[in-house]
């Protein structure tokens, strides 16, 4: 047993002992679960993947004379500015409106992440109080004022295992599908990934101090589609579960964990990288970190059924998925990761650093998300029904 | 095997030639047909052909007497190693596996000697990272 306070002091003298989680189970596989409660303060996570539900909120300053935006434009990209005057959301999968195959909000966030100039324009009303009507310009991360993502739902706690049984390629979110279950994707980080390290989010929650994009970020709230009612295999979920929404400055993030993505026939994504530290306050977490590959399932979804009630076709262990190859009734089938698993270690690693070096203190949450939590559909309804 | 790839393109007349047969019983290299189309303007083939080098040249010296139109073909894939993330979207859509994610480091490779240039990954790749060279076929 150990606590927040505790750890940090640890941190501060340079004695907390910090391990990856692909490195606190080899030690948990050779020395027990129990010496990792007692040796290890943190173990530090890491994903690197597709996060559409992302965005960042920039407030650009004041022209002279002022303007309520009302439409605004980052390098073609529409911004929602439905907010006060010169405030506007980027939302990552929004495309480019002159160069919609390839170009979109992930890559204006990127843009601006790496330092570029990008192009504003803006139009309004005019009011008595912000009488300009448009304005175009070049802004950058030097020139605006606030710049920080705020991502409803990121770090997914697993998700599913994409094929297609259908006789075409499918262009999905999940990437490209060849017919006849001719490959299959996963985009978990595994045994890396966050919230399959902490499953019951026994210390993440509000106000976790994380990696976010190379910088440093926070769990601001349960991220949307936030879910407990999933089925579970050796105490973690098998399906897409909890989520987390985050927020962080863009500045101090690198464009090496914040990257624009074209999905061909789906849209724009942003590649975002996440790591969380997890301290081992007790046995039960110690328990969590140590899990391995062999243990972590997910289902295999043929989306060539396009519906939201897709049937699952079989469970498989993300040490299988690795392997480079999964069965489907019967047939060898290739798979391929739509998460980076070198970049989601090197995640891991520079968090573990960060800690190591004293640079990165843990933050009790400030508050804990649901326990149980279901997931509601959108059905169409009558005024009086909904 | 893998030996030099071609790129055949056929008039329409000549469409019904019996060309890997002959190239495999009288010249004695291995042929393997990569990829092959036909339309109304007559039809293009991609393959590999392996084989003692003498013998290979023998070979597309006879494709070239038929009146074949016989290319070396150049064209690969190019990877960007900045924008690449090394996700591995294109290990499982390639057709000949020419991707690889090393276990080890858990970078992608890709081996330009298996790599027919087909194009399947650079749709496929989410960091736009892939596009095919504009060398194209050289004669």
């Amino acid at each position: 047993m150990r606590t927040y306070e505790e750890i940090n002091s640890r941190i501060e003298s340079g004695d907390a002992v910090v391990m990856t989680a692909e490195e606190v189970k080899a030690f948990a596989a050779e020395h027990g679960v129990e010496k990792v409660e007692r040796e290890v303060d943190v173990v530090t996570t890491g994903t690197f993947g597709a996060m559409c539900s992302s965005g960042a909120f920039v407030n650009f300053g004041h022209s002279e004379p002022p303007i309520k935006m009302a439409k605004v434009w980052l390098n073609d990209v529409p911004s929602y500015a439905g907010l006060a005057a010169v405030d506007a959301y980027i939302g990552a999968t929004e495309l480019s409106e002159s160069a919609p195959c390839g170009y979109g909000g992930a890559h204006v966030i990127e843009d601006l992440v790496g330092g570029k100039a990008v192009h504003l324009r803006a139009s309004a009303a005019g009011t008595d109080c912000y009488p300009r009507k448009d304005i175009d310009t070049y802004i950058s991360l030097r020139t605006v004022n606030q710049a920080y993502l705020y991502n409803p739902r990121n770090a997914y706690q697993n998700y599913a295992v994409a094929t297609n049984s259908s006789d075409r390629v499918l262009y999905t979110y999940m990437g490209k599908l060849l017919p006849h279950n001719g490959n299959a994707t996963f985009s978990s980080a595994g045994q890396l990934s966050p919230l399959l390290n902490d499953p019951q989010l026994l210390t993440i929650g509000m106000g976790t101090k994380i990696f976010l994009g190379g910088g440093i970020g926070y769990v601001s709230w349960e991220g949307t589609q936030y879910k407990t009612n999933v089925p579970v295999r050796n105490g973690l979920p098998v399906g897409a579960a909890r989520t987390l929404a985050v927020m962080g400055d863009l500045r101090g993030m690198s464009p090496e964990y914040v990257r624009g993505l074209y999905f061909t026939g789906y849209g724009c994504s942003l590649g975002l990288g996440i790591g969380i530290p997890i301290p081992i306050l007790n046995g039960e977490i110690a328990k969590a970190v140590s899990v391995t590959e062999d243990q972590i399932f997910a289902q295999v979804l043929d989306y060539s059924v396009q519906s939201r009630a897709r049937k699952p076709i079989r469970e498989v262990s993300y040490q299988e998925l690795r392997s480079g190859t999964i069965d489907i009734g019967g047939k060898e089938v290739r798979t391929s990761s739509l998460s980076s698993y070198r970049k989601a270690l090197k995640i891991a690693k520079e968090l573990k650093e960060w800690i190591e070096k004293g640079q990165f203190d843990l933050v009790r949450p400030a508050g804990e998300f649901p326990a149980e939590r279901s997931q509601k559909a959108l059905e169409v309804l009558s005024c009086e029904e909904a | 095997m893998a030996g030099k790839k071609y790129h055949l393109a056929f008039t329409p007349e000549l469409v019904n030639e019996p060309i890997t047969f002959t190239l495999a019983r009288e010249h004695d290299v291995v042929v393997n047909i990569l990829r092959a189309e036909v339309t109304e303007h007559g039809g293009t083939l991609i393959m590999d052909i392996a084989g003692d080098d003498a013998k290979i040249d023998a070979a597309v010296a006879f494709l070239r007497s038929k009146g074949i139109d016989v290319r070396g073909l150049e064209r690969t894939v190019v990877r960007d190693l900045d924008r690449c993330t090394d996700c591995s979207m294109c290990v499982s859509v390639c057709p000949v596996k020419a991707y690889r994610l090393d276990r080890g480091t858990w970078e992608v490779q890709l081996d330009r000697h298996r790599c027919i240039a087909c194009g399947l990954c650079v749709d496929a790749c989410p960091a736009a990272a892939l596009r095919m060279d504009d060398v194209g076929p050289r004669a």
